[in-house]
């Protein structure tokens, strides 16, 4: 475990001393990154409270752009396994899905469940890169984009449209399914995207059984939703700054905060790997970044602490891209290292110590 | 440290005590009135002295519980937080949800519905409610699993090894099964399942799963009968439907959840569906009297905006369009999923007045409040803060008639409740809401205020204002210490999370690891609930022992 401050290697307890006097001195802190198990984006959440800070996962941009459309219009979903094992009928929305094995799995794998069990599966896309090593009918996007199209889609579905358009066909498609799925990307489709899909989605429930498998984000942004709901009673982006947990996506944006000039300090949380934010070294900063990583280094910060990485060398509940759950990955390598909620609760209880509470 | 709860009416019907006495407590239990000193005396006169209160069914947690506060992110209020713990004025969240079972002098509360394949979040949720004791029944009867060891009727041995390696495996204090089967058949394109219904593709029913599960709960000896919340929830004639599954159960133990939404008999014999319903709240009592293997809770209704949040998917599904404000989220899990619909129990509507009305029928015409414990089903016939109020109206026949006074005519048309003079005692307040629901999930330690019981204690000021009494309790103590003071909370110390003394059998735990990456591409590992999960004093289990 090292830790460096204002670029000099420090040992830990001076480098925790010296982030709570950097925080203490803030009037607008951000805890951004947010990429830990969720004893670590526990910690985070506690810090943030006894600071009045905002925090701002680094997923924040694909969270919002499913849970805007979810609040205001809801959802349908289910899950890979289901997929896998029931869907007749899978349209695949964009490119993103395309990334890693998910596709190359779904299509690899039978029908062996529920009514459709037996039969031969239909794979759709609308908007991909027509990649030709997986059998699939490809539907072309409109120029205005996914979401047009999904607009231009739902109404031929609804019979809004009619005509012998490539969307009519696919409309026509969707509704043979016995246990159709939509595979996308929020990010990547847009919060009006999601909105006018899911709408389709309550459309086709109608006469069949229809539901979307939306891609989670590789930085738990799931497990950061799940620990903000049950600890504040709403999702990230969160800010403490008047002594009650206020939940604004826009206000507590890190970047626009930071950007603007609003925030003052910044603490960094990247246990597990995160896009390294253009803001660093814009403003005095704390890095809690894993071990052996990249960041792991004296100029990443003015102060910099590594820990624990959750699932290699250290144990964690971590968002399971596979099961679509929140899991216990044990370390594969074990180490000494602390853990980053270890870290941060002792940063928090040396400001208690100093006095500072929102 | 000896502690004398002095001079207060104490009311515990399991030792048939109501009058005014002491209490003693030593290291955080209630011990035997002592010769020596007490270290500490308090002074309890003129107020009620219970035990703490034991809720059996509250979504207090898991994936819906977290979805409904996506879908609904203004349901509940945030305060501004004066010192003490931070999130415990954050509206709906964890830390809310034990200030203010806590302030109400409710010391245990079980999350009814822990899904096997979301156990770990679920559980970590559970760990963040501070102040109470907490658990989770393990939800089956839907998972493939279970459905093809019956299917391929490989028998009673297997069933009961698969059904302790999930209560094992997802550390769960009882099994509930939820509309067994309709899960399932809503996938497969079924939207309305009774009893003996055929699930598609598996070749059963729900009598036959439920029936399965029975068998199971008893042969592993979980204290809590299996839990049930049966089919056609909310429709005219689901009457018939709990009446049936009571008969299902063949004298094994059974309890019933939220039993309200059940009490619906059709209004009109010619248009069963669209005649409306009336109350079956004396059928129901009837029924339960003459089968005293069942106990149910009553699901009440209380007006307002709330959510409801269940994995009866196919319910739910059914219910979508009712959803108010219009939208709802449905999700296709890998077992139940779940549905989280908002709705509106609108203040004096008639629909809505006649639901209120049953529920408290129920609970005035039940001849044994122990096998009748109050819920609301929160937060889906309204927030568990209305307790209070419904015990007021439950003890105070003057206050009830002046509340049925504003609602519509229906209620006396369609429910018994207007003539119903009956008002409940403090001793049957505390079968209701102490003894029964402690018994009904077997734990022997609560629930009563007996030599050897934890020192989970609420004392209430006795007032003829029973909302305002039970609203704000006195004093509550957890394992002997104060939690709760006037109202406010004054420690905040983390419970116990309370799960079944279970092992998974070794052949079961092998096979079930072969089916899981077989389906999933992971293993049991990725349904595990290790203690290494929780932070640091949060996450301590506490074991419940099987029955012998």
């Amino acid at each position: 475990m090292a830790a460096w401050v204002k670029g000099g290697a420090a040992d830990v307890d001076a480098a925790v001393a010296a982030a709570a006097d950097l925080l203490a001195a803030a009037r607008v802190p951000v805890l951004a990154g947010l990429n830990a198990d969720v004893a670590g984006l526990r910690a985070a959440y506690r810090l943030a409270e006894t600071l009045g800070a905002s925090l701002d996962p680094v997923a924040g941009n694909s969270i919002y752009a499913e849970l805007g459309a979810l609040s205001a219009g809801g959802a349908m979903t289910t899950t890979r396994a289901e997929t896998e094992a029931r869907a007749d009928v899978v349209l695949i929305l964009g490119n993103r899905p395309w990334d890693g094995d998910l596709i190359a799995e779904i299509a690899a794998a039978p029908i062996r469940r529920g009514r459709a069990a037996g039969s031969e599966r239909a794979l759709l896309s609308l908007g991909g890169p027509q990649n030709g090593a997986i059998r699939h009918v490809a539907y072309g996007a409109d120029e205005g984009g996914l979401a047009v199209s999904l607009g231009h889609l739902r109404a031929f579905a609804k019979g809004h449209l009619a005509g012998e358009a490539a969307f009519a066909d696919l409309a026509r498609r969707l509704f043979t399914a016995q246990y159709g799925v939509v595979i996308y990307d929020a990010e990547e489709v847009g919060e009006i995207g999601v909105e006018m899909l899911q709408g389709l989605i309550r459309d086709l429930n109608e006469s069949t059984r229809f539901f979307s498998l939306p891609l989670a984000d590789p930085f738990q942004g799931r497990a950061a939703v799940q620990l903000s709901a049950w600890t504040t009673g709403q999702a990230p982006r969160v800010g403490f700054g008047r002594s009650l947990p206020e939940h604004d996506p826009w206000r507590f944006d890190s970047a626009r905060q930071i950007a603007s000039g609003e925030a003052d300090a910044a603490l960094w949380l990247a246990a597990l790997p995160a896009p390294r934010p253009d803001w660093l070294g814009k403003l005095p900063t704390i890095a809690i970044v894993g071990e052996g990583s990249t960041e792991a280094a004296g100029e990443t910060a003015e102060i910099v602490i590594t820990v624990g990485v959750p699932g290699e060398t250290v144990g964690g509940a971590l968002w399971n891209q596979r099961r679509g759950v929140i899991a216990y990955a044990d370390a594969t390598a074990p180490s000494e290292a602390e853990t980053a909620a270890g870290v941060l609760a002792r940063i928090r209880d040396r400001l208690i110590e100093k006095g500072v509470s929102c | 440290m000896l502690t004398r709860i002095h001079g207060g009416r104490v009311v515990d019907p399991t030792a048939g005590r109501d009058g005014v006495g002491d209490v003693w407590i030593e290291d955080g239990r209630i011990v035997a009135p002592s010769d020596r000193a007490p270290d500490e005396t308090i002074d309890a006169t003129g107020c009620v002295v219970m035990a703490g209160g034991v809720e059996v069914h509250s979504h207090i947690a898991g994936g819906n519980v977290v979805m409904s506060r996506l879908l609904l992110p203004d349901l509940y209020v945030s305060e501004s937080a004066p010192n003490g713990h931070p999130f415990a004025h954050a509206g709906g969240s964890g830390s809310w949800v034990g200030a203010n079972y806590a302030r109400m002098g409710y010391t245990t509360a079980v999350e009814p519905a822990l899904p096997p394949s979301n156990a770990l979040a679920t559980h970590l949720e559970l760990a963040d409610i501070p102040l109470l004791d907490r658990g989770g029944l393990a939800v089956l009867g839907n998972d493939d699993h279970l459905l093809q060891l019956l299917r391929d009727g490989e028998g009673k041995a297997a069933v009961r090894d698969l059904v302790q390696q999930t209560l094992a495996h997802s550390r769960g204090l009882g099994v509930k099964c939820i509309n067994a089967g309709g899960a399932s058949a809503f996938k497969d394109g079924v939207l309305k399942l009774s009893l003996d219904d055929e699930i598609p593709c598996y070749g059963l029913s729900t009598r036959k799963i439920m029936s399965a599960l029975l068998d199971a709960v008893e042969e592993i000896g979980v204290p809590h009968p299996l839990h049930v919340h049966c089919n056609n929830l909310g429709l005219p004639g689901a009457d018939d439907s709990l009446v049936a599954t009571l008969e299902a159960a063949e004298g094994r133990r059974i309890h019933f959840a939220h039993a309200q939404f059940y009490a619906y008999g059709v209004a009109d014999p010619e248009n069963p569906m669209t005649g409306g319903f009336r109350s079956a709240a004396e059928r129901i009592n009837a029924a339960m009297e003459a089968h005293p293997n069942a106990t149910y809770d009553v699901g009440q209704v209380v007006f307002g905006q709330t959510v409801t949040i269940s994995l009866d998917i196919l319910r739910q599904f059914g219910g979508r369009k009712g959803a108010k404000p219009k939208k709802w989220v449905l999700t296709a899990g890998d077992a139940e999923g779940g549905g989280v619909v908002p709705f509106l129990y609108r203040p004096r509507g008639p629909v809505s007045s006649l639901q209120w009305a049953i529920g408290l029928e129920l609970m005035l015409l039940s001849s044994n409040p122990e096998r009748t414990i109050l819920t609301t089903d929160h937060p889906n016939g309204g927030v568990f803060t209305e307790y209070p109020r419904i015990i007021h109206l439950l003890m105070d026949a003057e206050e009830r008639a002046k509340e049925i006074a504003t609602l519509p005519a229906v209620v006396g048309e369609r429910s018994g409740l207007p003539k119903i003079e009956r008002e409940y005692s403090l001793s049957e307040i505390a079968q209701l809401t102490r003894s029964g629901p402690a018994k009904l999930l077997g734990l022997t330690d609560r629930g009563h205020l007996r030599e050897g019981a934890k020192a989970d204690i609420a004392v209430y000021r006795d007032q003829k204002d029973r909302t305002a009494m039970f609203s704000h309790a006195k004093l509550v103590l957890k394992d002997g210490r104060r939690i709760v003071e006037d109202g406010e909370v004054v420690a905040w110390i983390s419970g116990k999370t309370l799960s079944l003394d279970v092992e998974a059998d070794a052949g079961m735990e092998k096979r079930a690891e072969s089916y899981l990456q077989d389906r999933f591409g992971a293993g049991l590992d990725t349904f595990a609930v290790p203690d290494a999960a929780f932070p640091e004093n949060t996450g301590t289990f506490e074991d419940v022992a099987c029955r012998a």
